[in-house]
């Protein structure tokens, strides 16, 4: 008996040892072992990139270690999270009280969370920056980041800034001009119009005795577009005001859906039109697992025209230096007003559990403001390292973006068009999946344009009405 | 009990108590919190709502996605368990033969099992890329196949696309039909071959009775993976069943639902259904199992 209680000592100090070595502390490497011993605050930062977007990131806050930090006291160790865990990840972590300093994180997964009481509001901190004044931003990075939310702290609805803006983005029509000279059209003039676009992919569109060589266009590659497509057309997804779906009657939406599934081939149609594909042949880019490779279609010569993002700019030299391209505004139907899309944007927020928010602040300060020798601020320099357009409309119009004649036109959309964002809703992945979900089954021919509409309404509502109901909100609440 | 069993009993209890601790905190407490949030309404950060059998009564009356992701799940089990034990089996006795270079050709076997999950999705998107992969080129270029399925792009292929791929990690189920072989006593294929039996009656008499409870234990090993199947489908089709939701798998919908859409209290009910599908499922081949499993010395 007396050695079963040895081992228990034996096994319980070998615990006590382990512990002493393992323990969690502050300083995670001597560089922070050093801070803390100057005094300085360490605060972690939760990167929602990894790879070479973290290492740009990682770069400016070394850069912040190394020279403001020391005078604000503030250390940040920066931790690439991704962006698929970092939903759970940030659930967690505010779940048991222990949150990271500062999150970058979608604007989409922000407005799900700062509707649960996640996020500290930041408006009245902000205020104090000249540089995140409202009027400095695009409207539509502002309009995404500034909505009714939880706050945690006070228990009420209010509505307040929950991050602020770091990066956004547009979509373009990108053209491959050899194609255009190929079947006899203007390598510099692009489609302008719906009608237009219709009869280039026509034309663009070549058939082999083995299937399609080329694609002219289909307006679900690379990216499921649907949303923009149905704000182009000019339908209305959903009521600002009430926070629901409105969708389901909405005849420009239905046209939406009709118009994409015209570039379905169709079983029951005597005759094809002559841009249809078999989306049974085709999947999207990221199941091609090409889409950053030679072997992108694009880049390769397969599809002639596609919408994309401006971070292309970057990538086309990379992965197809041969490839001679244009870039223009995507065409939308006549009549419509013209409108650009930004979906979404990438933004720091900081937890309402945060333990060292001032020193969040004062790093956040040193990131978006103009460096004190007159350079411009390190989101500028983050935006040009990532190749984003900077959601600070002064930035974006430096000349080092609008230096580049395709990027420009990117930065263009944005100056002087109504922008369309995704829906500001505290379910909108759950809203985005379902659109581009029946969009899927329109284009398979398993649903009617006009089903669609209706399904996305009635699904996205009843998610909606429990989400109000478990927020112990009603609508105009959560508005 | 005699002072002498107490004692045991005591140190028993002490030595199995880190185990006990550990379970409870880490099993049994998270358990009977799935159990409470599935009636309840929750978020994680909100305080929870009780609602009883609501988040059942929606799954089973009002969510078209629940059934088809139990469809999806379903034609994937039945499809890819059969197939990878026959594949397995085949593959074990073809292993088992002697001859030179039998542990090399075993290892090249079982080193698809140890590839990481998420590298050989990736790798079986580009074999099963419609127009490129390596597939549909040896379709069209060796068999001359005028047309060849879309895989992940069809909605009628995705999952034959997904129970093919299946096949890929069989190297598992394999070593364990590779050991219960080689507890076959040889003297029954010895009186198999005095009697005049050939391979195929040696097969059907001998090695299938004997494997039997190899053969059980990889059903519903496989059976209980192929209900959780998830990571593949996650990074293959998007994170959420494209095309069409004709990959949404189970698993796949259930973490859509608590960590995408919070709506944990809804997940949890998913996932109780989930454990008693499994649970009915492993019953009721056990029951069938008296029928045709076979124990030496039984």
């Amino acid at each position: 008996v007396r050695k079963i209680y040895l081992l228990w000592l034996a096994g319980a100090g070998l615990c006590l040892v382990l512990f002493a070595v393992l323990r969690p502390t502050e300083a995670g490497s001597p560089e922070e072992r050093a801070a803390l011993d100057a005094g300085r605050v360490v605060i972690t930062y939760w990167d929602r990139h990894t790879g070479h977007e973290h290492e740009a990131r990682a770069a400016l806050i070394r850069e912040y270690n190394e020279s403001q930090g020391k005078v604000d006291k503030v250390y940040v160790r920066a931790l690439p999270i991704g962006y698929n865990v970092l939903m759970e990840k940030i659930l967690t972590v505010t779940a048991v009280g222990s949150p990271p300093d500062i999150c970058s994180i979608d604007t989409s997964i922000l407005a799900q969370l700062s509707a649960q009481g996640c996020f500290t509001g930041l408006s009245s901190w902000m205020a104090t920056v000249p540089s995140l004044a409202e009027n400095e931003f695009f409207p539509h990075t502002w309009a995404l980041v500034n909505f009714r939310g939880y706050d945690g702290a006070t228990q009420h609805w209010v509505t307040d800034v929950w991050g602020i803006p770091t990066t956004t983005d547009t979509y373009c029509l990108l053209w491959n001009k050899e194609a255009f000279r190929r079947a006899g059209l203007d390598p510099n003039r692009p489609p302008r119009t719906i009608a237009e676009l219709e009869q280039y992919a026509g034309k663009l569109t070549i058939r082999g005795p083995n299937g399609i060589e080329q694609i002219g266009f289909v307006p679900w590659f690379p990216w499921d577009l649907t949303h923009m497509w149905g704000g182009f057309f000019g339908g209305k997804w959903y009521d600002t005001e009430t926070g629901y779906a409105t969708c389901g009657d909405d005849p420009k939406i239905i046209a939406a859906y009709a118009w994409q599934q015209r570039f379905s081939i169709d079983p029951a149609a005597a005759q094809q039109l002559p841009f249809v594909i078999n989306p049974n042949q085709y999947p999207a880019y990221e199941k091609m697992a090409a889409y950053m490779s030679a072997n992108n279609p694009f880049y390769a010569g397969k599809v002639a025209m596609i919408t994309e993002g401006e971070w292309q700019v970057t990538f086309i030299p990379k992965f197809a230096s041969h490839l001679d391209w244009g870039v223009a505004p995507i065409p939308q139907p006549e009549g419509v007003p013209p409108m650009a899309y930004g979906p979404s944007c990438v933004a720091d927020a900081v937890p309402i559990s945060a333990r060292h928010k001032d020193a969040a602040f004062k790093f956040l300060q040193w990131f978006y403001s103009p460096r004190a020798d007159g350079r411009p601020s390190p989101v500028s320099d983050y935006n040009e390292a990532i190749h984003n357009i900077p959601p600070i409309r002064a930035e974006a119009l430096q000349e080092r973006f609008m230096g580049d004649p395709k990027f420009r036109v990117f930065v263009e959309q944005l100056l002087d068009k109504p922008v369309l964002t995704s829906p500001i809703v505290p379910q909108s992945q759950y809203f985005m999946d379902k659109i581009d979900n029946a969009r899927q089954k329109v284009v398979l021919r398993k649903m009617t344009p006009e089903e669609a509409a209706r399904s996305v309404e009635k699904d996205t509502n009843e998610v909606l009405a429990d989400t109000y109901r478990l927020m112990g909100a009603s609508a105009n609440d959560a508005r | 009990m005699t002072p002498g069993e107490r004692r045991n009993l005591r140190n028993g209890l002490l030595f199995a108590l880190p185990y006990i601790v550990g379970f409870t905190m880490l099993e049994v407490y998270p358990l009977a919190m799935t159990v409470k949030y599935s009636l309840q309404r929750y978020s994680v950060l909100r305080p929870a709502v009780w609602v009883g059998l609501e988040n059942y009564r929606r799954l089973f009356v009002e969510d078209e996605t629940f059934w088809k992701s139990l469809y999806n799940t379903a034609y994937f089990t039945l499809g890819s368990v059969p197939a990878g034990l026959a594949l397995a089996l085949c593959l074990a006795m073809l292993l088992s033969l002697k001859v030179r270079g039998q542990a090399v050709y075993r290892t090249i076997f079982f080193l698809p099992t140890i590839v990481p999950l998420v590298a050989s999705a990736v790798l079986w998107l580009w074999v099963l890329d419609p127009q490129s992969g390596l597939l549909n080129s040896t379709l069209r270029g060796v068999l001359h196949l005028p047309k060849v399925p879309g895989w992940l792009a069809d909605t009628n292929w995705s999952k034959p696309a997904l129970i093919l791929m299946s096949l890929w990690s069989i190297g598992g189920a394999m070593v364990i039909f590779l050991a219960g072989l080689a507890e076959v006593p040889q003297s029954l294929y010895e009186v198999a071959d005095i009697d005049g039996a050939g391979p195929l009656s040696k097969f059907r008499h001998v090695t299938l009775p004997m494997v039997s409870p190899v053969i059980l234990f990889n059903l519903i090993i496989g059976l209980i993976n192929g209900f959780q199947y998830f990571t593949q489908v996650y990074v293959m089709t998007n994170g959420r069943g494209d095309p069409a939701e004709s990959t949404m798998f189970y698993a796949l919908y259930l973490y859509r639902n608590a960590f995408y859409y919070l709506q944990m209290g809804y997940g949890a009910a998913m996932a109780w259904i989930m454990f008693l599908v499994i649970l009915g499922a492993t019953l009721v081949v056990l029951m069938m199992s008296k029928r045709w499993v076979y124990y030496l010395g039984e």
